[in-house]
């Protein structure tokens, strides 16, 4: 069972992304009305929107949080071609009192010459880097080399993707036998580009990112994509949202050769795929144990899935838009009764949007 | 199956040993039952129908029941059954879809009562009403089951499943009209004997057929088998098993096996000891599965047993996990018997135990779920495990108790938890057991006499001397709770002293791996603290720091930073410990010049000037020292307060307007 609340966002226009920080304690909401507002849950679970502020000079499409070891630090990303860091700034006792903190511009990365689509902070472990991605197929990685001063970010690389990309991700596995890797999606609608996922690895040989592994099945364009959290997997776990949902794990080859010699080569394997939305799956977003994918659809409903003890991924639970179940997802009472205990914690700790889109 | 063998334990004292007995059989065996008193064991197969008698050292061959001068196809059995009330009553299933009763009472040589030619297809289970005489129960691979009554000559009720094959029916020992059946397709129907067009409840159970079900004695809880699926692993291992081990392993689960074993080419292939469980508590949900595990068999180096541990249901696998853990490494001198004797609490034997357990109160499954979603960050969830598991021995407490927190340097065999771990398993097992389980107890060379469960002595004692109550067939018999034995006991007698305690290193490791793949890296990091440097050197330094990285992390998520630090002060990484050593250390800077300061005295070196001085009282301070973080102006820590009692500026006359948390 599923406690939904609904919070009244006050956007003055659609809201395109939903991001939830480290802790799932504060969120960032993005509009096409330009502005980020960010919200603080009280102690009694309720959500304060404690910020709100115009970011961009055109929709901001996404937004997301940096790790709290780097401060509490936001960035956003427009059709205005601009990616923005935002740091908040702590004091000034007057807002305090109001309960509004304040949040301080430090940096506009402007390399991108058409709309920037995604932006993602890297995993901690590589320290304070981003990577974002515009609709001219170029992928950028930027490093703030001083984590002290969010002004000084530098160009690192620049990925040219040959697609216009439309979402990003970082697999956060902290594995020292896992190199960075960026999964890349497309919403190219060009006929004669099939693959529109594509993974990028990080070489240390040639310290660069290059093209590692393409998922020639998924031929739709792509929304969303997300990799799983690792925590001691060795392989990786990859959702794609196109016109379906799709999961596919990525079990890197073992060579013989340790970490020199180049690229490793997965072996990609699709352990599931769900039209149960039967429209376009917008979003996908997995919680922090990745063992749960969380899915929003054009038919206004937010499906779970869950892998059981076989590897066998199922749906196990059904959210309409406006919070309520859909009779038909608990599949046996019982079922549901068993997931109970873990439901509050589950929902605390959906990270990113669990709703795509939502009117305000 | 050609041999046959059957496992005797007598105590005395303090020791156990066991006899392993076997005989070779002509042709393979399908099933076998033993009658009443467990003095004699009736054989059926497709080419053989004996009756032996089980003596001392031997079985003995009595009765050959293939008699006539055509063998007809009648002989032909797959399953048979003994009639626990009447000694000399047999019923067969054939695989012609003939039901057969036998007297044995006859003079003739035929001793072939009744025959039942009502299925169409191989009858693959007959069974027996535990009260009446005269109440027969078949079921077929037609899918019909048919109640007969003996002394008809036709079949009185016929139960159509509407589904696939019929593998097992089971008649409820509490109910008296109910009785389960299972199918093919992984369906098991619970039916009432008065009411023969519809089942009474009906759910899935297993992804792949059933073969095999039971009834708990005092519940209305049934238990499948569905063991196609282990099989298929064990397959790949039979020709690594050690010839003795394959020898003496015990019979009843080979009927139940016979089915989807795949055989290999050696032969041994038939025999199976591992028993997957899937505990359906009819309240509760199917996700309370958990695995029985028979330890003995792995061989040297043989990656068999735990990592099929935890295929199903996390919760109750990784209390399982846990005991398994502490059977492989701790050794029974380090346990002191007072532990044991407060412990056991409940009686002088943990009898009262048994009894009085009621999987109903607190399913494992369930409990440990909850008390991990609730102790997520908790890296001593092995203690909450356990602590949950031992409410279960409260029988008379309904509700779970929150467990004592167990002292937190856990070693195994320290904690008195432990021993009520071992007895929850207790608790499981002899659900899963059935009545003439006979466990190999030689299969291994034992590896510690038994001193810490003395206990367990008693139910094995007990079982030696009456070792077949008013139950069922051999095949899938539930144990009386006074006859129940401990399945960790058994595992204890077969571990002697020679081997060694990294015997199980390379299984314990692949469990861990197993954990980490599944993404429960709670599970595979609190092992390795609690190992520690026994499994160290099995997993290389990468996984094990990844292991500690994601686990920290998700501590960190939670914002349990005690618990995370308290892991990376115990990790067994070096990578890992020293981030505990980062940033230790404190510089602090002349409040005058803002140069570093020497850690000499309380002048700094280069204005000359004392350092640290009280903003009220103008003096060096000595003791604690507060400063504002805005303007980093302070002082003694009475003095400060003091005056912000008073104003709110800075004491220092900076004009701050000074924020002490």
């Amino acid at each position: 069972m599923f406690v939904a609340r609904s919070i009244a966002a006050d956007h003055r226009d659609l809201i395109h992304d939903v991001s939830f920080d480290f802790h799932g304690r504060r969120m960032a909401t993005c509009s096409s009305d330009q502005s980020v507002k960010v919200w603080d849950k009280s102690e009694n679970g309720d959500w304060h929107c404690t910020a709100s502020w115009k970011t961009h000079s055109g929709s901001v499409w996404r937004v997301t949080w940096a790790h709290p070891e780097f401060g509490q630090v936001l960035a956003s990303c427009s059709f205005d071609r601009t990616a923005v860091v935002w740091e908040e700034i702590v004091g000034e006792s007057n807002d305090k009192l109001r309960g509004q903190s304040h949040w301080v511009k430090r940096t506009t990365l402007v390399d991108s010459r058409t709309s920037v689509t995604d932006v993602k902070f890297a995993p901690k472990h590589m320290g304070l880097m981003l990577a974002t991605c515009s609709a001219d197929g170029v992928v950028r990685i930027y490093e703030a080399p001083d984590v002290m001063n969010l002004s000084q970010w530098s160009l690192q690389h620049e990925i040219s993707c040959k697609l216009s990309c439309s979402c990003i991700s970082w697999n956060p596995s902290s594995s020292r036998a896992h190199s960075p890797m960026i999964a890349v999606g497309s919403d190219d609608n060009s006929p004669n580009i099939l693959a529109k996922v594509q993974i990028y690895e990080y070489n240390e040989n040639t310290r660069k990112y290059a093209k590692a592994e393409t998922l020639m099945t998924v031929t739709d364009p792509v929304h969303d994509i997300a990799f799983a959290p690792n925590l001691g997997r060795s392989f990786h776990i990859l959702a794609v949202a196109t016109k379906d949902v799709r999961i596919f794990t990525l079990k890197p080859i073992r060579k013989e050769l340790t970490s020199s010699g180049g690229l490793t080569k997965f072996e990609i394997q699709i352990v599931a795929q769900f039209d149960n939305h039967n429209s376009q799956v917008w979003r996908v977003s997995w919680n922090i144990t990745g063992t749960v994918l969380a899915s929003s659809g054009d038919d206004g409903c937010v499906r779970l899935w869950k892998a059981n003890y076989m590897d066998n991924w199922k749906c196990t639970g059904i959210l309409k838009g406006n919070g309520s179940p859909v009779n038909g997802s608990s599949q046996q009472g019982m079922f549901n009764a068993s997931l109970g205990s873990a439901n509050t914690s589950l929902q605390n700790s959906l990270n990113g949007s669990a709703a795509g889109r939502k009117q305000s | 199956m050609e041999k046959m063998a059957r496992v005797t334990t007598a105590l005395g004292g303090n020791t156990i040993t066991g006899r392993t007995m076997f005989c070779h059989l002509d042709a393979p065996a399908n099933a076998i039952s033993v009658c009443r008193d467990a003095a004699q064991v009736v054989v059926a197969g497709r080419n053989i129908f004996k009756i032996y008698s089980i003596d001392e050292d031997q079985f003995v061959e009595k009765l050959n029941l293939r008699v006539g001068r055509k063998p007809s196809l009648n002989f032909s059995c797959a399953d048979v059954v003994w009639h626990q009330m009447d000694e000399n009553l047999l019923a067969t299933a054939a695989t012609n879809g003939v039901v057969v009763t036998w007297n044995l009472g006859k003079p003739s040589r035929n001793k072939q009562d009744q025959l039942f030619t009502e299925h169409k297809r191989t009858v693959n289970k007959v069974c027996f009403h535990p009260t009446e005489v005269y109440m027969l129960l078949s079921g077929s691979q037609d899918g019909y089951m048919k109640c007969f009554d003996l002394r008809k000559k036709d079949s009185v009720s016929t139960f159509s499943g509407q589904s696939e094959s019929v593998r097992d029916v089971q008649f409820s020992i509490r109910d008296y009209f109910t009785f389960a059946a299972t199918f093919e397709n992984g369906n098991v129907q619970l039916w009432d004997i008065r009411r023969p067009d519809r089942y009474e409840r009906m759910f899935t159970a297993h992804n792949g057929p059933v073969f095999c079900c039971d009834w708990h004695l005092e519940d209305r809880y049934v238990f499948r088998f569905d063991i196609r699926r282990f099989f298929l692993r064990i397959a790949k291992y039979w020709n690594r098993l050690p010839r003795e081990l394959v020898e003496s392993l015990s019979l009843e689960k080979l009927y139940i096996a016979a089915g989807p074993l795949p055989t290999d080419t050696t032969g041994e292939g038939r025999c199976m000891s591992c028993l997957m469980l899937s505990a359906w508590a009819l309240n509760y949900a199917p996700e309370t599965s958990f695995l029985m595990l028979l330890p003995w068999l792995t061989d040297s180096g043989n990656n068999l047993t735990l990592p099929l541990l935890p295929s199903f249901s996390p919760w109750g696998q990784v209390a399982q996990t846990w005991t398994m853990l502490r059977i492989i490494y701790s050794s029974p001198g380090t346990v002191p018997s007072a532990n044991l004797n407060h412990s056991l609490g409940k009686g002088s034997t943990s009898l009262p135990l048994m009894n009085s357990f009621n999987l109903k109160d607190i399913p494992p499954g369930i409990g440990n779920e909850s008390r991990l979603e609730r102790s997520k960050g908790e890296s001593r969830s092995e203690n909450i495990l356990m602590d949950s598991s031992s409410t279960l021995i409260n029988n008379d407490e309904n509700e779970e108790t929150e467990g004592s927190d167990v002292p937190a340097d856990y070693l195994l065999g320290d904690v008195e938890g432990d021993e009520d771990e071992l007895y929850m398993m207790d608790h499981e097992n002899p659900h899963a057991e059935e009545q003439e389980y006979i466990l190999p107890q030689e299969a291994f060379p034992l590896r510690h006499e038994i001193v810490d469960n003395p206990s367990a002595l008693d139910h094995l004692q007990e079982k030696a001397d009456s070792p077949h109550v008013s139950g069922n067939e051999a095949e899938t018999v539930s144990l009386t709770p006074v006859e129940s034995f401990s399945l960790i006991s058994i595992s204890h007698s077969l571990y002697e002293n020679r081997l060694p305690t990294d015997f199980f290193n390379p299984i314990v490791r692949d469990m861990l791996l197993f954990y980490a793949e599944q993404g429960d890296v709670q599970m595979a990091v609190s092992v390795l603290i609690v190992l520690g440097d026994r499994i160290r050197k099995e997993i290389d330094e990468q996984t094990q720091e990844h292991w500690y990285t994601s686990y920290i992390d998700l501590l960190q998520r939670f914002q349990l930073w005690n618990i995370s630090n308290e892991v990376i002060k115990l990790s067994t990484c070096r990578a890992i410990n020293c981030l505990n050593q980062a940033s230790t250390t404190l510089h602090i800077n002349c409040s005058n010049c803002k140069r570093p300061m020497s850690n000499k005295g309380w002048i700094c070196d280069r204005c000359r000037q004392c350092a640290s001085m009280c903003a009220v009282c103008h003096h060096v301070v000595k003791g604690l020292f507060v400063w504002c973080q805005g303007c980093s102006h302070g002082g003694h820590l009475q003095h400060i307060m003091k005056w912000l009692e008073t104003s709110s500026h800075c004491p220092a006359g900076c004009g701050h307007l000074c924020e002490y948390t």
